[in-house]
């Protein structure tokens, strides 16, 4: 571990405390604190099953947690609610791509910029500031032509990029990206790679999960080792990769 | 405790149970007689939605859809028994005999039997015949099929007489089987072949004499024509899943195709059987049974019994089936995980068709025993087909035992329910019950694993 | 164009793969050359027919097409809608039958229809608390529950609704001393409550609303990770669709001027959703064209010569009910739908 400021309020943004979740007789999550630094890009690694998702799932309200107490930018919460996320300053994307698949890529991006509360919401029609803005991230991304198709007909790596796009669009601090490389060719890999160095270099706060231990090493600041839900280790890449248990727990010896 | 309060859903839940336990309670110590009657009264009609709720739950525990033609079924069973039996049990009163119908059924039982003979034989015998051969005989034997089905339809006066070849042949074949099971589990393979011949030769007399029996007893129509009805059914059900369903799941993204195409198929048959029969509520003809018996001050009527034991003796057959064969492992193998089984070598198709196959039948044996019970009507099927659905969601949605424990308390529930409230509320009364236990209990009374 | 006109098969290449525009002409020149049939008298019974089916189509589509919500309870709201209407204006000077009497109010039609709507939509709020959690097929199921419990509740309350018998001599509008007692009149009148309906629907589907619903109609759990209350829209919906719906059964109870339960039985619901889904999800004017394939297909096998006319009802849920399967095979969106099922 590095050592803390003083006022390590100000130094983690993102906090845990104990949190647990079952599944089952499966603890997927077993009491994990872990704190992750206001600045700069932290990574969450470990092996499969070591609850890298479940722990993603818990910090952005898409499943209940069992037991702890989250906290966010210095709010305490022991029930995260995932409509409140946005609120708190977090967003996400998903593991297994969740987009809005019968409704146009435009829609995609505009749906998460719009009002949040009902009946504004009915009365506001798209206006100009969405507009530019919702550009201004298809064209980050690379989509802007492909605006007018369903999301559904997209490619794999179309649909990765919209997703993190779409995540982009909504204007918080802290963003988790779960497994965000998965699967990319290396064209588009560098594209992800350059929009998350733009977003920690912007001042955010950029967690993702990935197996990849190059990318790890290249992009990451920080990082949290899991393993079967539990912390493994915490710290600064260098550090925390070379020791043993980490190694340990992944060549399996 | 204070985990109790901490979840006031539960909490409620567990008021409303003690509060309907202690209503039952009190009303049974009010007047047990009466009770006993309410009771009796709920386990016949819990039997006829327990039959539905199997046949839903075998179908939902492979494909994972309701398939809503067994509200349908339901109705073709009852109309069906109505239709053989519309000559003379009723005095000719309402009789129908429509050919467009028989032919419609003659060939769905045509094609029926043409896709069994083809999935059953042809790779089987293919190295023996040539391709030419195989397909005109299985296109004659289906041929034969159908025109036989159109027969019985249009002659359901002699239905005893038409019938009582294939039931000597069914009779031939399964005490052929019968014995030669024995015989293996007994002695081995050695000297099956012998065995067999002598086998068939007992197995065909036993047939003729149990085909003249019938053919002697008229009375025997009755029950011969719930058989064809509930194979009727089934095999509208079989077809329905091989000619539409199947195509249907290759494509569809989510299991709602199914439903709406299956709420479609049951507009079409329903109108149909309106068409046909009117919409009027017709009787269908007296079974045995039908004085009551008077048990500890309530009365209860053969038939009620007979049905209750239908359920029963459909579980447990069911229930064998699916624990004890390779059919039954294969089953539930398909609701585990689909793609693997068809990789290790499970015929899905097959195994699926024919599930469909026996929920139907399911179906329209609780139509058609519901129908002995009160009147029918073309409408019927619906709300049969609702009250299953309810029971398999109360008893726990894919889950045998759930569907029969379902069906058993929804029937006594509603029964119970119509206790001070008249008698109209009883489908409120069964939707209530849904609603409180998907809200409460949203896996069901038995979950599955 | 000039391309068009040398080579005619071009544009039958160009337009023979579009369904929609095909299913648009067939139907709309179907209405026409009824029409021209038929005469004006019938064209405006059919018109009337017509606009009441659309209203509740076009408001049922808000709920199944843009939310993704099967509801097959619709009717029922239909019917509070009826009742509500049938119950406050029903005339007092009307001979009552012996065995089942209410009381009358003889209210006016225009403040009937205020309260036909926010009765319906009070309903939904609680029927909707309730049906928030479900989904898929239990929801399903449990909107078939609303339906059976509504009629129930129709034929069963006597002291309110008459039950079997009906209630008679509903109340045709009237304001300030001009009645829409003709057809025509009340023609014009239901067709600007369409329009209405129609235009209160674009407005809320075009909005950020509209685009919220459908983002949780693909996924309700993604759409609550970006904030939005999910229950809250989804019954918003519900009982904006269910207003309408009770709007169109007020209209429904002047213009018949007597119903009975068997006006919202579960299967009329059945049927409204068929028209939903024939005319296609998640498109206004899909729902227009539902509704008029439907009226036209009653009234066109009228006219066939082997058909007695008793069977009219039932052949037209026999097409239906095919043609629902059809569509689910080949084109699970309807004709001119947006949202694939």
């Amino acid at each position: 571990m590095t050592a803390a400021p003083a006022n390590s309020g100000d130094y983690y943004i993102l906090e845990t405390e104990e949190i647990s979740k079952h599944f089952g007789a499966v603890a997927a999550v077993d009491g994990l604190s872990i704190a992750i630094p206001r600045q700069g890009m932290t990574s969450i690694v470990g092996p499969n099953g070591s609850g890298k998702s479940t722990l993603v799932n818990l910090l952005s309200g898409t499943l209940p947690l069992d037991g702890g107490m989250v906290i966010i930018d210095g709010v305490g919460l022991k029930l995260v609610k995932a409509y409140e996320t946005p609120a708190h300053g977090i967003t996400r994307t998903f593991q297994e791509v969740r987009l809005f698949n019968q409704i146009t890529v435009w829609d995609n991006i505009m749906v998460v910029l719009t009002n949040r509360s009902l009946f504004p919401a009915m009365l506001e029609r798209a206006k100009p500031r969405y507009r530019e803005q919702a550009q201004r991230i298809l064209e980050n991304v690379g989509m802007w032509e492909k605006r007018d198709s369903l999301a559904m007909d997209l490619s794999y790596g179309q649909r990765k990029l919209l997703e993190i796009g779409r995540a982009l669009a909504v204007d918080v601090n802290i963003y988790l990206f779960d497994e965000p490389f998965a699967g990319l060719f290396p064209q588009m890999l560098e594209r992800v790679k350059d929009i998350m160095k733009a977003m920690r270099d912007d001042g955010r706060t950029v967690i993702f999960i990935s197996h990849n231990m190059d990318i790890v090493r290249e992009m990451s600041d920080h990082l949290i080792v899991l393993d079967s839900g539990k912390l493994l280790t915490a710290g600064e890449v260098e550090d925390a990769l070379n020791q043993e248990e980490v190694i340990a727990a992944y060549l399996g010896a | 405790m204070d985990r109790l309060l901490a979840n006031p859903g539960r909490l409620l839940a567990i008021v409303l149970t003690t509060a309907v336990v202690a209503y039952i309670g009190w009303k049974v110590i009010l007047s047990p007689e009466q009770a006993l009657q309410f009771t009796f009264n709920g386990l016949s009609v819990g039997a006829v939605y327990a039959l539905l709720a199997m046949g839903f739950t075998i179908v939902y525990s492979t494909v994972w859809f309701f398939d809503l033609y067994y509200g349908a079924a339901a109705a073709l069973g009852a109309y069906g028994v109505f239709y053989l039996r519309s000559q003379e049990a009723l005095g000719g009163q309402y009789q129908v005999n429509t050919p467009f119908v028989n032919v419609v059924f003659a060939a769905v039982v045509a094609g029926v039997v043409a896709w069994a003979l083809h999935t059953a034989f042809y790779n089987r015998l293919r190295s023996r015949f040539s391709p030419t051969v195989l397909r005109v005989g299985g296109g004659l034997l289906s041929a034969g099929a159908g025109a036989y089905t159109g027969i019985i339809l249009t002659y359901p006066k002699e239905l005893h007489v038409i019938l009582s070849p294939a039931v000597g042949l069914a009779v031939a074949l399964a005490a052929l089987w019968g014995l030669s099971l024995i015989y293996r589990r007994i002695i081995g393979n050695r000297g099956l072949r012998p065995f067999l011949w002598v086998a068939a030769l007992g197995a065909v007399i036993l047939g003729a004499y149990c085909g003249l029996l019938i053919a002697q007893a008229p009375g025997a129509k009755l029950y011969l024509s719930w058989a064809v009805s509930c194979l009727l059914a089934g095999a509208v059900g079989l077809a329905l899943y091989r000619g539409l369903y199947m195509y249907m799941r290759q494509r569809a993204r989510s299991p709602l195709v199914m439903l709406v195409a299956s709420l479609g198929i049951l507009l079409a048959i329903t109108a149909f059987t309106t068409i046909v029969f009117q919409s009027a509520p017709r009787p269908l003809p007296e079974p045995f049974g039908s004085r009551p018996w008077s048990i500890g001050g309530a009365t209860i009527k053969g038939f009620n019994v007979f049905t209750v034991g239908m359920a029963l003796a459909g579980f447990f057959g069911l229930l064998l089936l699916l624990k004890r064969t390779s059919f039954g492992r294969a089953v539930r193998a398909i609701g585990d995980d689909e793609e693997v089984s068809k990789v290790v070598g499970i015929n899905t198709t097959v195994i699926i068709a024919v599930v469909f196959f026996i929920g139907a039948v399911f179906a329209a044996m609780a139509g058609v025993l519901s129908g002995h019970d009160t009147a029918i009507q073309p409408r019927m099927g619906l709300l049969l087909l609702l009250k299953g659905w309810i029971a398999s969601v109360v008893g726990g949605i894919g889950n045998l035992y759930g569907a029969i424990i379902g069906g058993f308390i929804l029937g006594v529930v509603e029964q119970f329910g119509i206790w001070d409230l008249a008698g109209e509320w009883k489908d409120v009364i069964s939707f209530v019950v849904l609603i409180l236990f998907l809200s409460f209990w949203p896996l069901g009374l038995l979950p599955r694993k | 164009m000039r391309e068009l006109a040398r080579n005619p098969r071009a544009a039958l290449r160009l337009t023979g793969g579009n369904i929609e525009l095909w299913a648009n002409l067939l139907v709309i020149s179907w209405a026409v050359a009824f029409m021209l049939w038929q005469g004006v008298g019938f064209a405006i019974t059919l018109g009337t027919v017509f606009a009441i089916w659309a209203i509740l189509s076009v408001s049922l589509n808000l709920v199944v097409g843009f939310s993704g919500l099967l509801s097959i309870g619709h009717i029922g709201f239909f019917g509070i809608g009826a009742y509500a209407m049938a119950i406050l204006t029903s005339d007092a000077s009307y001979e009552q039958l012996r065995t089942e009497a209410i009381p009358t109010l003889g209210w006016p039609f225009f403040a009937a229809l205020p309260v036909s709507v926010a009765l319906a939509g009070l309903v939904a709020i609680l029927v909707g608390i309730v049906f928030n959690r479900f989904r898929d097929d239990i929801y399903v199921l449990v909107s078939f529950g609303f339906a059976i419990i509504s009629f129930n509740v129709f034929l069963n309350w006597r002291a309110l609704t008459r039950g079997a018998f009906g209630i008679h001599e509903i109340s045709r509008p009237e304001i300030g001393g001009w009645a829409f007692d003709g057809d025509l009149a009340f023609l014009a009148l239901v067709v600007v409550f369409l329009a209405a309906v129609m235009l209160v629907s674009w407005f809320i589907v075009t909005s950020s609303f509209g685009r919220v619903l459908t983002a949780i109609r693909e996924d309700e759990q993604a759409a609550s990770v970006f904030g939005y209350r999910v229950t809250h829209y989804k019954l918003a919906i519900w009982v904006i669709s269910a207003m309408m719906a009770g709007l169109a059964g007020g209209l429904f109870a002047s213009w018949t001027s007597f119903i009975d339960p068997n006006s919202f039985i579960l299967l009329e619901s059945i049927l409204l959703v068929s028209i939903v889904i024939l005319g296609g999800l998640a498109t206004i004017w899909g729902s227009l064209l539902g509704a008029m394939t439907f009226v036209l297909l009653e009234e066109g096998m009228r006219f066939l010569p082997f058909l007695p006319n008793e069977y009219v009802g039932q052949a037209r849920q026999v097409v239906l009910g095919i043609l629902l399967v059809l569509l689910m095979l080949f084109r699970p969106q309807g004709l001119v739908g947006r949202f694939k099922l």
